[in-house]
């Protein structure tokens, strides 16, 4: 029985191999050597994947060219502000995570614990406080 | 909470080429400067929950270098490394910056920023000017890559407990 497209999506997501491929390809297009060789895999098992990847309209394959270019599909690509969102959410995070650890570093000048060089001991590692 | 909201970052992209990151800090910039361009510190604040800063050197000199590498969940590493151009503590500094990961190297883009203090509060403004638009969205989308797997195993998930109640 043919799968409905949510679940053609699902399943072709619920592998890592193709889960690895896909994040290659969001950084651009390639050959099926080139994202063959990561895996240790053999041409014919990496274009399986291809051929589940690109069933479930995640990917695209050229044919302009003899390597036929695996590239993400349109539809399976964010847009700008998608992208932006990603971006902002990582410096959001990282900047916070300054903004507090600028606090402590002044709690530490306040501390007499020389100004200019808190070249100190390591401190406990790790982001979370 | 009310600083909450004035210390917000701002990401803008003025240009084809460029990003723009503002962000107002409650410290004297002389801090803000330090945290940043000093490794023991930079392990303190720098990284994502899904990647681990594995190394973080920094020689802050004009000519020198630095490089940031982060681990993923899937054992890939994602490094940031560039060259210092000018370094002018503690108002400004620029800096190339490029992007390697596995076999994959992106063009260096210049990155410059300021610090501006007032009131024992300092903002920061980071300017990343890329060569191109193209490399400009790729940085943009490089940080999507393990947010990316990330809903995907969220899927997957899902995809799995629909197959156990199935």
């Amino acid at each position: 029985m043919p799968l409905d497209p949510l679940s053609t999506t699902f399943a072709a997501l619920a592998d890592p191999t193709r889960r690895a491929i896909l994040a290659r390809l969001e950084r651009g297009e390639t050959s099926v050597t080139e994202l063959a060789e990561p895996f240790a895999m053999s041409l014919p098992a990496i274009s399986k994947h291809l051929k589940v990847l690109e069933h479930a309209n995640l990917i695209s394959r050229g044919r302009e060219a003899q390597w036929r270019p695996c590239r993400i599909a349109p539809a399976a690509l964010k847009d700008v502000d998608g992208w932006l969102e990603r971006y902002r959410k990582f410096w959001d995070e990282n900047f916070d995570r300054l903004d507090d650890y600028l606090q402590e570093m002044k709690a530490q000048e306040a501390n007499g614990k020389s100004p200019n060089r808190t070249k100190s001991k390591p401190r406990k590692r790790g982001r979370k406080v | 909470m009310d600083a909450k909201v004035a210390k917000a970052l701002k990401i803008t992209t003025p240009s084809d080429r460029e990003i723009v990151l503002t962000r107002t800090f409650d410290a004297p910039r002389r801090l803000v400067f330090k945290a940043m361009t000093t490794p023991e510190h930079v392990r303190q604040w720098y990284g994502c929950d899904l990647m681990t800063l594995v190394a973080c050197e920094i020689d802050l000199r004009v000519g020198g270098a630095y490089r940031f590498t982060m681990r993923g969940p899937d054992g890939v590493d994602h490094t940031l490394r560039g060259t210092y151009r000018e370094i002018a503590a503690p108002d400004r500094i620029v800096f190339t910056e490029g992007y390697v990961t596995e076999r994959f190297t992106s063009d260096e883009a210049m990155v410059t920023s300021t610090f501006v203090e007032s009131g024992g509060k300092t903002t920061l403004t980071v300017t990343v000017l890329h060569k191109s638009r193209e490399n400009r969205d790729m940085h943009l989308k490089s940080g999507m890559e393990n947010g990316a797997g990330e809903s995907y195993d969220r899927l997957a998930a899902v995809v799995a407990a629909m197959a156990d109640a199935a």
